[in-house]
């Protein structure tokens, strides 16, 4: 992590920053300023969820906490909660990453699956404990459904645009060190 | 695990101590907003005012390209419009001669009346920057604020109806909280048979009446405005029509055109004057009205 302080991590690190400011400046472009019946996808979520399983080493925890705070800021939740359980949960399932390696899309996906289910409903049920205006049950559960939709898609502009491929076992980087 | 950890061993405790930290701090800060969220929200604000006007230069292009593609396949059904646009002209026209009429009419009672309207009711208008970016929000931030003179609670209209209310106010810029918001809740008047009700966002295009003293008097089509109780809003600002909606319930259907929210005018509204002394005509050495002569001021009894 921090101390694998090869230039390439940082880049990798700046350039997985930029595609989250990227993503928080479409959210914000005011395109559509009626109220839908579905909720859009969490683009960013799934995004942050496919480097962390995939390049954890540039979505480092800093960088994840400092963009869930500000999109809590911009975005009009209730500041810290979203951006605490999202970090916890990005935290355990970077624990499981090196694991991923050898199994098949499938239990990346699962896993991606259960890490947003369960951002969702700890921070639904931390909003009801604390007795905070919540969003629409319906809406949410739609949402959650379609960021879990929406992950294969990003892995796959990933990949493409990014090179996000996932990590064979025993690959080294530039510095020769094993990942 | 075979693999090299060593480097990592001395980190990992450090790193975990250093997320645990910043969970902490996030919680707190959460704990925070809930117990005092005005400083929060001002904290909020504050970024709000340092990041988003940063992002203007590549939002205006970018919204502006969008527009245009979406126009352009508009362009597709353009034949069509233009024939509904034929009749709907011709139904405007006879409404513009009843509307010539009426203000004639009403130029004519006013004259008689001698009303005088509220000089004071003038407006800012604002460009939309950026909307809530949450499906579950219905906000807009607007590029003024308070070195332009804006206030919390103001009315804010498109050129026909009501559209929000200012809710937070940065220096440069101030967010408005729709009508469809959940948090929106304002008091209107049903016309013409004059119904109180509160009108409550619910996430959905049109909002629905709630606490209508007698629904029977209220029938689709009816003129709703804002009613000015509360001291919120001024009186009279055009809100939209009711409509019956699909669950049984009364709704609104909004006059401003909420799929184009582009300039915004928030009117300057000044506060009621509150009337603080109990009245002269309560006091006997207050009298209003010509003055008594000495003699008259005996004690009755």
């Amino acid at each position: 992590m921090a101390e694998r302080s090869v230039p390439s991590t940082w880049i990798g690190r700046g350039s997985f920053a930029a595609l989250c400011l990227a993503i928080i400046f479409a959210m914000l472009l005011p395109l559509d300023m009626q109220p839908n019946r579905w909720a859009a996808p969490d683009v960013l979520l799934a995004t942050i969820l496919a480097w962390v399983i995939r390049r954890p080493e540039y979505a480092s925890a800093v960088l994840l906490a400092v963009i869930l705070l500000l999109t809590d800021l911009l975005f009009q939740r209730p500041p810290g909660l979203y951006a605490a359980v999202a970090l916890v949960v990005t935290e355990m399932i970077r624990k499981r990453g090196g694991r991923m390696r050898q199994m098949p899309f499938l239990v990346e996906w699962g896993t991606a699956a259960l890490g947003i289910v369960a951002i969702t409903l700890i921070n639904r049920m931390a909003l009801v404990v604390f007795m905070t205006p919540q969003p629409p049950l319906g809406m949410s559960l739609i949402q959650m459904a379609m960021t879990i939709l929406v992950y294969p898609v990003v892995i796959g502009v990933a990949v493409s645009l990014f090179g996000l491929r996932r990590r064979s076992p025993g690959e080294t980087n530039a510095a020769g060190q094993r990942l | 695990m075979a693999r090299d950890r060593n480097s990592e061993d001395y980190f990992k405790p450090v790193r975990r101590l250093l997320v645990g930290v910043m969970v902490v701090s996030l919680l707190g800060l959460f704990l925070v907003w809930r117990i005092d969220s005005p400083r929060v929200e001002r904290f909020r604000l504050a970024v709000i005012d340092r990041v988003v006007p940063s992002m203007e230069w590549a939002m205006v292009p970018v919204t502006g390209f969008v527009n245009l593609v979406s126009d352009f396949r508009s362009y597709q059904a353009l034949a069509a419009q233009n024939d509904d646009l034929r009749r709907e002209l011709q139904q405007m026209k006879s409404w513009k001669e009843a509307a010539l009429q009426l203000e004639q009419e009403n130029a004519r009672l006013l004259d008689l009346n001698n009303v005088q309207l509220d000089p004071q009711l003038t407006y800012v208008t604002g460009v939309v920057m950026t909307d809530s970016g949450s499906p579950f929000r219905q906000s807009v931030l607007l590029n003024v604020g308070a070195r332009d003179g804006i206030v919390d609670g103001w009315a804010v209209m498109d050129g026909i109806g009501l559209v929000g209310r200012i809710s937070g106010v940065g220096r440069k810029i101030s967010r408005v909280i729709l009508l469809t918001d959940t948090s929106s809740g304002i008091p209107v008047t049903i016309q013409p048979s004059g119904q109180k009700a509160i009108l409550a966002g619910d996430n959905t295009l049109n909002p629905p009446l709630n606490f209508i003293e007698d629904r029977d008097l209220v029938r689709p089509g009816d003129r709703v405005v804002t009613s000015g109780d509360g001291g919120v809003f001024p009186t009279d600002l055009l809100v939209g029509q009711v409509a019956l909606g699909t669950d049984r319930r009364m709704r609104v259907r909004l006059s401003a055109d909420y799929g184009r929210l582009e300039f915004l005018r928030v009117l300057r509204s000044r506060p009621h004057e509150p009337i603080t002394d109990p009245g002269g005509l309560l006091e006997t050495d207050t009298m209003i009205g010509p003055q008594l002569p000495q003699t008259a001021e005996v004690t009755d009894g």
